[in-house]
């Protein structure tokens, strides 16, 4: 009983069985709303967010494809939930340059502490559509064929996009920290 | 292999997915210095980047999730009546029944008492949603949130008192097994509910989960285990407290 496959628990709902969104929820609803709230770095309006794409999940339940992954299913309909919002407010959402509050760091070493300090600027000075490529490669650990499929392209063209990403990430990254080497 | 190809080989690289051209792409970074300086230094940042602390969401997301989870339910399972069960509907019909006063009070009460207990039915039954998702998930921190939403089905929820049975049987953490023991005491009354605590008995690994069925089952004087705890006395590889105990909880059960 631990081990049904999101994929069949999606069928289950797609087939009427409404309950098995629960077992869903639990599962991705945390990465979920980090991913929006690395894209738009506002607590309130990830939450909205997550709740919509569930929404979104029990409308257009009838749409998923079993054989297709579930998570690029997800991030496909969490892209679209995100750029709504963003139609919607009409304006630009950009993260905030600075430390999320509801961090707790308290207990992390200075360096530890400066240390993410540093990768959360960078991360927030990435244009967002690297921020959104090292998100799902990195924090969702998604593989470069559930991405390619969420982005709609080639599986060559993710490999080269994720690469471009990180450097650029490295590149914010060490001038923040002013210890490149080279 | 040039540097571009080696460059975009560089994820697979730390996540060690890279399979077919390993060889080609070490035999390129023994051989370029830029390369590996870079390989080395933006491998440092990428698993820095994988431990930054993830953000929790309130626990309103969770009540506002299972709540139109609710609603959606209602509507496929009364579609030409779902508007019955709609919040401005009910407050409307609230207040209209209030309205009508005492004078018809008497007539309107016999069915305002099956609306609320039909919309307890369904409280009791989200409860139940809540806790067998929470039960079947990998983090252990969420199976025992889980067991504490078990607390609060009715007694006689026998999906639920399977998934705790099963979760007391297999559960790979001592804290969920032990917690669903005590979760298990609601459901004593339930002849299946003592069946399963005795069975689970000779299931377990852990002492301390032994000890809280023994207890358990003393408590509610649970005959019928009997045979249960005999075996567990002969039993050759069991904790010696444990058996000690299981002979003081037969001599309770006398």
């Amino acid at each position: 009983m631990y081990e049904a496959s999101d994929s069949s628990l999606m069928r289950a709902v797609r087939e009427g069985d409404l309950g098995a969104l629960a077992i869903l929820f639990e599962r991705h609803h945390r990465p979920l709303f980090n991913y929006f709230v690395h894209m738009n770095g506002n607590r309130e309006l990830s939450e909205d967010l997550v709740q919509d794409v569930f929404v979104r999940m029990l409308k257009y339940r009838q749409s998923y494809q079993p054989e297709r992954a579930f998570a690029a299913w997800m991030y496909q309909i969490a892209r679209n939930a995100q750029s709504d919002s963003i139609g919607k407010r009409k304006f630009e959402v950009a993260l905030p340059d600075r430390e999320f509050a509801s961090v707790n760091v308290m207990e992390e070493n200075l360096k530890r502490k400066q240390e993410i300090s540093i990768l959360k600027r960078a991360m927030a000075r990435l244009p967002v559509e690297k921020r959104e490529l090292l998100v799902l490669s990195r924090f969702q650990n998604l593989k470069y064929d559930e991405i390619a499929s969420i982005l709609g392209c080639d599986v060559g063209a993710v490999k080269v996009r994720v690469y471009r990403a990180v450097r650029a990430l490295g590149e914010i990254y060490f001038e923040l920290s002013g210890e490149r080497a080279s | 292999m040039n540097c571009e190809q080696a460059r975009t080989q560089f994820v697979d690289y730390w996540r060690g997915t890279l399979e077919d051209s390993r060889a080609e792409f070490d035999a390129h970074l023994a051989a370029c210095e830029r390369c590996r300086a870079e390989a080395e230094d933006l491998r440092d940042m990428w698993s820095a980047l994988g431990t930054l602390p993830e953000e929790d969401p309130s626990l309103r997301l969770r009540a506002r999730f299972y709540d139109s989870l609710r609603q959606w339910r209602q509507r496929e399972t009364r579609p030409a009546l779902w508007w019955l069960r709609h919040p401005a509907f009910q407050t409307a019909a609230a207040m209209l029944i209030l309205a009508a006063g005492i004078g018809t009070g008497y007539m309107l009460r016999g069915r305002e008492m099956s609306e609320v207990s039909q919309l307890r039915g369904e409280v009791d039954n989200m409860r139940q949603l809540v806790a067998l998702s929470l039960l079947q998930q990998q983090g252990a921190s969420d199976r025992l949130r889980g067991v504490s939403y078990a607390y609060r089905v009715e007694p006689d929820d026998s999906q639920v008192l399977s998934a705790l049975l099963a979760t007391v049987d297999h559960d790979s953490n001592v804290d969920v097994r032990l917690a669903a023991v005590d979760a298990l005491k609601k459901f004593t009354n339930n002849p299946v509910g003592r069946n399963g605590l005795a069975q689970a008995l000779s299931k377990q690994d852990s002492p301390l989960v032994q000890i809280a069925i023994l207890d358990e089952i003393v408590e509610v004087h649970d005959r019928s285990a009997a045979p249960s705890i005999q075996a567990l006395v002969s039993s050759t590889d069991v904790n010696p407290e444990v058996k000690q105990h299981a002979q003081w909880a037969l001599r309770q059960l006398q």
